[in-house]
């Protein structure tokens, strides 16, 4: 690993004479690390309640703290086209809208009187609700759960101020570069009405009613949707009592929700071009769709994330930041979900007058991942990266019990975290060029560029990848 | 007459109230009596917490020295440098230690005389510009033949480093990283090193990556901009109004030797502490301390900023047109954070401006619909001087940032005129009793509030203080200082309008 032990030593007679100190140099080599203490699984109690919730109990009192997480099935795809925007609000309005039993008012007052935190959202696929307070109000967390996730009010006057703050939102969207890229992008790939990648409207926004957000929690929260896990300073039997007090009574939904839909994607080269002329700066993303955790190569293309665009060590960043000085931000990965496929991309910011520099840098890192087999050292500090920093996965209590929701949720073993491991524990310079091949195709990239073409180092034709055409993101009245 | 004795009731009345919650929740001192902290003899301070529930460590590198202590003509050089330390050591980093000094010294040689041609701005000889520039992109490029890119970071990292990083601030660096706990030697023996012997590798090409953070995170975002002129304009003498990451036009400008100056100065070992919390012995880190760091000579600590910002005598307003939605922000001048005001600031700001039952949210956001997000915070931009009290807002759509001004300016008054209720202030003490537990959850936050309160108070119990200083704040207490130091003749302003690009 290192040879300058001599020189180290060389140095530190020098400074001896030097200094009249002794410095002594440090050499890796003969550092020994112990064996890594044991890693304490912490016994998670999993019940499901007859109306088909399920529970996940996890004991931890070394903090008076009382945190809970209630993953629920069904997001903003299952919106009409029409109403962009309805799963957001329901989301946010579930807490912020108050409940049957508490005014928005009184929640806000109680909870802030006890320094909680209760948080409700939704994203694409699943909504939730998060809170944390002390454990010296076990029974109010439990009956703040139940408020929010079975009885929110929907208040008129709440609603009224999501509704600005999402109008103000659209009015702001396109005030940041970096993020007209993500989000057009994304567009891209899963296409603009793809309930992926679709952007609420004035119009859409306009559609939605009170009532709307009524039918849409109605479908969403119910029994069987929910997985509640609750962790820290309580004894489970009790939690269980009041979690049963609470939910017991709750009854299961009849109407069965939609799949997650289908991608339909075919992979071609496509450059779109959003002009921003007082841009100080190019923001790129380039890439194509993406795949599924479950496919059988996923724990090398982690290898191969590794390897190509993860962290300090990547050969994006070695290649377009530390030698060329191009960007202070690169990275590109090859993402994988269970639900719908992830992105394969790649990001740079860079100036104008690197644009296409920094574009073709990229590109051909994704093709020599394709032809080249990565160094046996490439490949070590790749896997290395991953299996020394997987205890981390155990870092925290919230983060091991969530990892169980989503592992339940997906119907993944309970050992999936660990098979992964050693899977890449097994991974070869092989296995990741074939991973390449398969799964990465830079003859078939989307680029979407967010800055000023007149800076440009060259034109965006000399790209070669296929037609170019300018994305206008004016805001639609 | 009657006030005093209210006064003095409620803060009776509410000390017991807190001390009964404070003391049932949970006992911050058997906490504090688990932190050890050791010095050595070359002044470096080492605080460890031992937490041994999951086999990790996060450790934590502080530096007293931030971009306050930029040296004229190198703003931002603080952060250059934390940059630079993340280039490897003599011996790590490189393929050959010694060709590489000989190859550094060349780059530098030709950006000195490539440095001072460019200084001569239109007389500069184009000819000669030319040909230095060609020369230093060779030298440049030699020199990068001998470098292992990310050495130093990937030694950590492939030992199984989560979240190595750094930042830089107006008041101190810091540099962070976890690790499993059974690695810990390495990171004493890497992170000594390259404070020991840091190796400014690379230092030509880093610039341009500086450059591009700067055109990111300032150039390209409305309310980066927006800031820095705001800072300048509430800034007259104190480094806190100069740009954190530095001027354009200066970051062309540092050399390596600008640099390693810097870090001559400011990076002596009792500039430094390290703040350490996870799976380790306490015994067994002073000791390795001993044996790693001890290697670094002692130097003198550099004294505080002597300048102090005088008093503003009038308002200050910043407009800048641009084609993004409306943003504002104000702010006033107040005292350091150890003052005996800034607990009664805080919670004057946090009652105005933090939460969803804070006045300004509820009038701004929830009534009157004029902002979608408003928020007040004391001690900005860095709070080991004097600093700010300040106020975002961004109105909502349709509506205009002198509406939403006017409505501030309304809640501050009153508050100066009528006391603020008693519950209001209980909520914010009961808000920072829970903060501070729910930041012991997490090894790299504590380590983090255990060195910023050392660094800003001497003292890291000070952190575990934070709640008596909090829970002895009246209502009256806020009442004064929101008079003494709100004040119109104080205030600076810095609206974003929206314009047309041809207004521009």
């Amino acid at each position: 690993m290192m040879k300058f032990n001599h020189k180290v030593f060389f140095i530190a007679l020098i400074s001896l004479f030097l200094s009249g100190n002794v410095i002594f140099g440090i050499d890796l080599n003969s550092l020994e690390f112990p064996a890594l203490n044991k890693i304490e699984l912490p016994n998670i109690k999993k019940i499901q309640l007859d109306n088909g919730m399920r529970i996940y109990l996890l004991e931890d009192k070394t903090l008076p703290l009382i945190e809970a997480s209630a993953r629920i099935h069904g997001g903003s795809y299952l919106e009409p086209a029409d109403k962009i925007g309805l799963g957001d609000l329901m989301g946010d309005l579930m807490r912020d809208g108050g409940t049957q039993k508490w005014a928005p008012d009184e929640l806000d007052e109680m909870l802030e009187g006890l320094g909680a935190s209760l948080n409700s959202y939704a994203d694409v696929i699943s909504s939730g609700v998060d809170l944390m307070m002390l454990s010296t109000k076990k029974e109010l967390s439990v009956e703040l759960l139940a408020e929010v996730i079975r009885r929110p009010r929907y208040n008129e006057a709440r609603f009224e101020q999501a509704m600005i703050a999402y109008k103000s939102g659209i009015s702001r969207r396109n005030d940041n570069d970096a993020s007209i890229a993500g989000r057009e992008f994304g567009k891209m790939i899963y296409g603009s009405d793809s309930p992926y990648a679709r952007y609420a409207e004035y119009k859409t926004l306009g559609a939605i009613s009170r009532n709307d957000l009524i039918d849409f929690h109605k479908k969403v929260c119910r029994p069987e949707h929910v997985q509640l896990a609750v962790w820290g300073d309580f004894d489970s039997a009790e939690m269980l009592a009041l979690i049963k007090k609470y939910f017991g009574d709750w009854k299961k939904g009849t109407e069965k929700i939609a799949d997650f839909p289908k991608v339909d994607y075919k992979f071609d080269q496509r450059v779109g071009l959003v002009k921003r002329l007082d841009s100080k700066q190019s923001n790129v993303y380039l890439g194509h769709i993406g795949g599924s955790t479950l496919d059988p190569e996923n724990s090398h293309r982690i290898v191969m994330n590794n390897i190509l665009g993860v962290g300090f060590g990547s050969r994006l960043f070695n290649e377009v930041r530390s030698k060329h000085g191009l960007c202070y931000s690169v990275y590109g990965f090859y993402s994988a979900n269970i639900s719908y496929p992830g992105k394969f991309f790649c990001y740079v910011g860079t100036k104008g007058e690197s644009t296409i520099k920094a574009i073709n840098l990229i590109r051909s890192e994704i093709e020599r991942m394709k032809t080249e087999e990565a160094t046996a050292e490439e490949l070590k500090s790749a896997k290395d990266r991953y299996l020394n920093s997987f205890v981390f996965n155990f870092e925290s209590k919230g983060q091991i019990i969530q990892r169980m929701v989503y592992y339940d949720f997906f119907g993944l073993p309970k050992d999936f975290l660990n098979k992964q491991k050693e899977e890449v524990e097994a991974t070869t310079a092989a296995d990741v060029k074939a991973a390449a091949q398969k799964y990465l195709k830079p003859e078939a990239l989307r680029v979407v560029v967010v800055g000023n073409p007149e800076s440009f180092d060259a034109p965006l034709e000399t790209l070669n990848n296929g037609a170019i055409t300018e994305i206008d993101v004016t805001i639609p009245q | 007459m009657n006030r005093p004795l209210k006064g003095l009731f409620a803060v009776i009345f509410m000390l017991a109230v807190c001390s009964l919650t404070y003391g049932s929740v949970f006992d911050f001192s058997q906490l504090e009596k688990s932190v050890v902290e050791k010095t050595l003899q070359n002044g470096l301070k080492i605080i460890v917490l031992p937490r041994h529930d999951v086999p990790v460590v996060s450790m934590i590198t502080w530096a007293d020295v931030g971009g306050s202590d930029d040296p004229k003509g190198y703003s931002g050089i603080a952060h250059m440098f934390e940059h630079m330390a993340f280039k490897g050591t003599d011996e790590i980093g490189t393929t050959d230690p010694a060709k590489e000094v000989l190859l550094m010294a060349k780059e530098d040689a030709i950006f000195e005389q490539l440095r001072i041609e460019r200084l001569k701005g239109a007389k500069a000889d184009k000819k000669k510009l030319e040909r230095l520039e060609k020369d230093f992109d060779k030298a440049i490029a030699d020199a990068y033949a001998l470098v292992v890119p990310n050495d130093f970071a990937n030694k950590l990292e492939n030992e199984g480093a989560e979240g190595l990083n750094a930042f830089t601030s107006k008041d101190q660096t810091a540099y962070m990283v976890s690790l499993p706990s059974n690695k810990f030697e390495l990171w004493m023996a890497l992170e000594s090193e390259r404070f020991l012997r840091p190796r400014l590798r690379e230092m030509y090409r880093e610039r341009e990556v500086v450059a591009e953070e700067r055109r990111m995170t300032v150039e390209n975002r409305p309310m980066s901009r927006l800031l820095e002129e705001f800072l300048s304009t509430a800034f007259k003498a104190h480094p806190y109004g100069i740009p954190l990451i530095g001027h354009a036009s200066d970051i062309q400008n540092y050399s390596r030797k600008a640099a390693k100056e810097f870090f001559n100065k400011y990076y002596g070992p009792n500039s430094l502490t390290l703040a350490i919390v996870g799976d380790v012995k306490p015994e067994k880190v002073f000791e390795l301390a001993e044996k790693y760091w001890g290697r670094i000579p002692s130097k003198y600590k550099p004294e505080r900023i002597a300048t102090v910002e005088p008093t503003q005598i009038c308002e200050r307003r910043v407009v800048m047109p641009d084609k993004a939605q409306p943003i504002m922000l104000m702010g006033w001048h107040i005292p350091g954070e150890t003052d005996k005001d800034m607990p009664a600031l805080s919670a004057l700001s946090a009652i105005l401006g933090d939460g969803r039952t804070s006045r300004l949210y509820r009038r701004m956001v929830r009534d009157e619909k004029a902002a979608v997000s408003v928020s007040a915070f004391s001690g900005w931009p860095g709070s080991k001087y004097p600093c700010l009290a300040v106020v975002f807002c961004y109105p909502a759509q349709g509506r205009s940032n002198d509406e939403c001004d006017k409505i501030i300016l309304e809640e501050i008054e009153k508050i100066k005129n009528e006391l603020v209720t008693p519950e209001e202030l209980e909520r914010v003490k009961t808000k920072t009793m829970t903060a501070i537990i729910a930041g012991l959850k997490n090894n790299m936050g504590l380590a983090q509030n255990l060195a910023q309160y050392n660094q800003i108070w001497g003292d890291w119990r000070a952190l575990f203080g934070e709640l008596d200083r909090i829970n002895a704040v009246t209502c009256e207490d806020i009442q004064r200082v929101a008079k003494k130091y709100f004040i119109k003749t104080g205030r600076t302003l810095a609206v974003l309008e929206t314009a047309q690009e041809e207004e521009k």
